[in-house]
C-alpha cells in the first residue's frame, strides 16, 4: 500500500466550522491509477490536499511509503513533497519567467543535482510528455494543454512516488484534455506511476484503473 | 536553502521581467543612492571649502607666534634659517598693528567712515608663495615689493557689493585715500591699490601694506608677529612643527590650522551631525522604498509562492530569492549612482561651485561617503527585501496558491 489513511478528518474553523472530511480510511496500491471524484463540494480537494501534505488534517493518520506524515514538521513536509510527491494542479501552474525545461528542472535543482544531470533528465521528460521541440519557450509560448504537460514533466521529473492531479483537466479544451488523460494512462502503464487524480467528469472514469467516490466529506460506494 | 535555486529564479525573474517596471526601479535605486551621498558630499564640500580658505588665505598649514607676553618673534637668526630651510615649505612673516583705519571722502571732515582693523606688513614675493590674496583681487590690483603709501585692503573693510560688515568704511573705491592711525601713535595716509575678497571674513577684514616700509616706521628688523608656514607636499603639520621645534623655535607658539579654526570648527561638527541625521533619514527611506517595491512583486507572485512551497522549496529559499532581488537593485543602484557622481556630478559642481559664505563649495565625494552611504543601501535593502518575504513565506500553501 502506497498511500493509506485512517479515519482522516479535517474542520475548517471559522464563526461556522466547516466539517470538509468527516472521518475517511482509504488505501491506494502502488502503481495504480485512482479517480477521486465526489459531487462539488464533496471534499475531494480537500482530501487530495491533506494526502499530499499540501495541508494538514483536524485528525486522523496518514501513511505514505509506510511512513507516517500526518504529524511532519513544516520542514519534513517540504523535503518529503520534494523527494516523493508530485503536482499538478487545475491552472497551468507554471512561473511565466521560466522555460519549459526550466520549470522541470527546478526541482531537481531544489535536491542539489549538478546542471549535467538536470538538463538531461528535464528534455528526456519533455521529450516523454511530448515536448521534446518546446523546451525554451515561455509559459506565454505555449497552449494551455502544453502548459499542462509541462506541469506533469516537472511533478514527474524527481520520480515521485505519487502523482497527485487536481482536476488536471479543468481549464483545457476537450481535446486538450484527452491528450492529458492518455497521458497520464501511458505513465501509469508505462512506468507504473501511482497517479490519484481528483475529477468531477463522469466520462474520465473510463481512463482510471478505480474510482474513489467522495459525499459530504465521507466515502461512498458507488 | 538552497542559494543556487534562489539566485536563479531571481535572475530569470529580472532577465525576463517587466522591462519598463525594472528600469524605473533601477533609476528611482540611483536616485536613492545620490539623494544619500548628495546632502553628506555637500557638507564635506563646505567643510574642506572652509578649510581651504583658512589655510589659504588666514594660516597657511602652521602659524608661528611669538612667545607669551612678546611682540615679536625675536629669534632673527632662526627666522632668517626658514627661508632656506627646506623646498617643501614657504613661509612668510608679517608684521601686525592695530589700526583705526578711517576714510574721509570729502575732505571736510564730516561723515568719516572709520573703524579698527588690523593692518599686516608682507614681503610681497614670500607671501605670494604662502597665500592665495593676490589670486582673489576683486578690484584693483596687488602690492609691488616697491609700492611705497599703497594699501590693499579686504571686502569686509572697504564695505560695498559682498561686504557682510556692518561697519566699514561705506564702499571705498581703489584711488582714493584712507588714514591709518597706528596703536602706537603715528598716523600716515595710504592710497587704496586694490581691494580683496576671499570669502574667508577674518582674513578679508585686514589691510596689508608693504613690509619695508613698515620696518623703517617701526624701527625694527628681521623680526615678525608672525610667520604663516605653507607645506608644500603631503606630510602632515605635527610633523613639520617637530621639525620647525628643532630648527630653533623652541619656546614660539606653532599651531597647526585645525587648532586655529575655532568657530568654523565647531560649525564643521554641526555640519557632520546634520549630515549624520540626513544619511539616517535617507536610509530609512531606501530602506521603505525598497520594502515597498519588494512588498509588490511579492504580492503579485503569491500564487507562484505557492507553487514553488507545493513542489518543496523551502522557506529559506524562498526569502532569500527576494532577498537577492533587493540587493540586486542595491548593487546596481550604487554602481551606476557611483559612475554618476563621480563622472558627472562632481566634475560639474568643481566646474561651476556653489557660492557659500565660507567660501566655493564643491562635492566632495570621498571613499568614505561612497562607503557609508553603499553599506547602509545594501543594509536598508536587506531589511526592506527580507520583511515582506518572509511574511509571504510565512502564509500556508493553499492560502498562497487559492487566496
Amino acid at each position: 500500500m502506497i498511500i493509506s489513511t485512517k479515519d482522516l478528518i479535517k474542520t475548517y474553523k471559522g464563526l461556522v466550522p466547516t466539517k470538509a472530511l468527516r472521518g475517511v480510511s482509504l488505501g491506494i496500491e502502488k502503481g495504480e491509477f485512482v479517480g477521486l471524484m465526489g459531487p462539488s463540494g464533496s471534499g475531494k480537494s480537500t482530501l487530495l490536499h491533506q494526502l499530499g501534505l499540501l495541508d494538514s488534517p483536524s485528525s486522523g493518520q496518514i501513511i505514505i511509503d509506510g511512513k507516517e506524515v500526518t504529524n511532519y514538521s513544516e520542514k519534513e513536509k517540504s523535503d518529503f513533497r520534494l523527494n516523493k510527491l508530485g503536482y499538478v494542479f487545475q491552472f497551468q501552474a507554471l512561473l511565466p519567467e521560466l522555460t519549459a525545461i526550466e520549470s522541470v528542472y527546478l526541482p531537481l535543482m531544489l535536491t542539489g543535482a549538478n546542471k549535467k544531470v538536470y538538463m538531461e533528465k528535464a528534455t528526456k521528460i519533455l521529450e516523454e510528455v511530448g515536448l521534446g521541440e518546446r523546451l525554451h519557450h515561455l509559459p506565454k509560448e505555449l497552449s494551455g494543454g502544453e502548459q499542462q504537460r509541462v506541469s506533469i514533466a516537472r511533478a514527474l521529473v524527481n520520480d515521485p512516488d505519487v502523482l497527485f492531479a487536481d482536476e488536471p483537466t479543468s481549464s483545457l479544451d476537450t481535446e486538450s484534455s484527452l491528450s492529458v488523460l492518455k497521458l497520464f494512462r501511458r505513465l501509469n502503464n508505462d512506468l507504473g506511476q501511482t497517479i490519484l487524480m481528483v475529477t468531477h467528469e463522469l466520462s474520465h472514469k473510463e481512463h482510471v484503473d478505480r474510482v474513489i467516490w467522495l459525499e459530504d466529506g465521507k466515502l461512498k460506494k458507488k | 536553502m538552497n542559494a543556487k535555486a534562489s539566485l536563479f529564479l531571481v535572475i530569470r525573474t529580472i532577465k525576463r521581467g517587466n522591462k519598463s517596471s525594472l528600469i524605473m526601479i533601477l533609476f528611482m535605486m540611483i536616485l536613492i543612492f545620490i539623494n544619500l551621498i548628495f546632502l553628506s558630499s555637500v557638507f564635506a564640500g563646505i567643510i574642506e571649502g572652509a578649510n581651504k580658505e583658512a589655510i589659504n588665505n588666514q594660516y597657511g598649514n602652521i602659524l608661528i607666534e611669538p612667545e607669551i607676553d612678546e611682540k615679536y618673534i625675536t629669534n632673527v637668526k632662526v627666522i632668517k634659517k626658514l627661508d632656506n630651510f627646506s623646498d617643501e615649505i614657504s613661509v612668510s612673516p608679517r608684521y601686525v598693528n592695530n589700526t583705526v583705519i578711517s576714510f574721509d571722502q570729502k575732505k571736510d571732515g564730516k561723515n568719516v567712515e572709520s573703524g579698527k582693523w588690523p593692518v599686516e606688513s608682507i614681503d610681497v614675493y614670500k607671501e605670494k608663495s604662502v597665500t592665495d590674496i593676490y589670486k582673489n583681487m576683486s578690484v584693483g590690483e596687488y602690492l609691488s615689493p616697491g609700492d611705497e603709501g599703497k594699501i590693499i585692503i579686504g571686502r569686509e573693510i572697504a564695505g560695498g557689493e559682498g561686504s557682510n560688515s556692518t561697519n566699514n568704511l561705506g564702499n571705498i573705491k581703489v584711488g582714493q585715500e584712507v588714514d591709518v592711525n597706528f596703536n602706537n601713535g603715528p598716523k600716515r595716509t595710504y592710497t587704496v591699490k586694490g581691494i580683496f575678497d576671499t570669502k574667508n571674513s577674518s582674513a578679508d577684514s585686514t589691510a596689508f601694506v608693504n613690509q619695508k616700509e613698515i620696518e623703517s616706521f617701526l624701527g625694527v628688523h628681521g623680526l615678525a608677529s608672525k610667520i604663516l608656514v605653507r607645506i608644500n607636499d603631503e606630510v602632515d603639520e605635527a610633523t613639520y612643527i617637530e621639525r620647525l621645534r628643532d630648527l630653533g623655535f623652541k619656546n614660539e607658539k606653532l599651531s597647526p590650522w585645525y587648532e586655529l579654526m575655532g568657530m568654523t570648527e565647531d560649525a564643521n561638527k554641526s555640519f557632520a551631525m546634520v549630515s549624520a541625521i540626513l544619511s539616517v533619514i535617507g536610509t530609512i527611506v531606501a530602506g521603505i522604498t525598497v520594502f515597498i517595491i519588494i512588498f509588490v512583486s511579492v504580492v503579485n507572485k503569491r500564487k507562484q509562492i505557492g507553487i514553488l512551497k507545493a513542489i518543496g522549496m523551502k522557506k529559506s529559499t524562498i526569502i532569500l530569492s527576494f532577498i537577492f532581488q533587493a540587493l540586486f537593485y542595491a548593487v546596481i543602484g550604487i554602481i551606476l549612482g557611483t559612475l554618476l557622481s563621480l563622472l558627472i556630478i562632481e566634475p560639474y559642481f568643481q566646474a561651476y561651485p556653489m557660492d557659500f559664505p565660507m567660501g566655493w563649495v564643491s562635492l566632495k565625494i570621498s571613499t568614505q561617503i561612497l562607503l557609508i552611504s553603499s553599506v547602509s543601501l545594501i543594509i536598508a535593502s536587506f531589511i526592506g527585501g527580507f520583511v515582506p518575504a518572509f511574511k509571504a513565506a510565512k502564509e500556508t500553501i493553499l492560502e498562497a496558491i487559492f487566496g
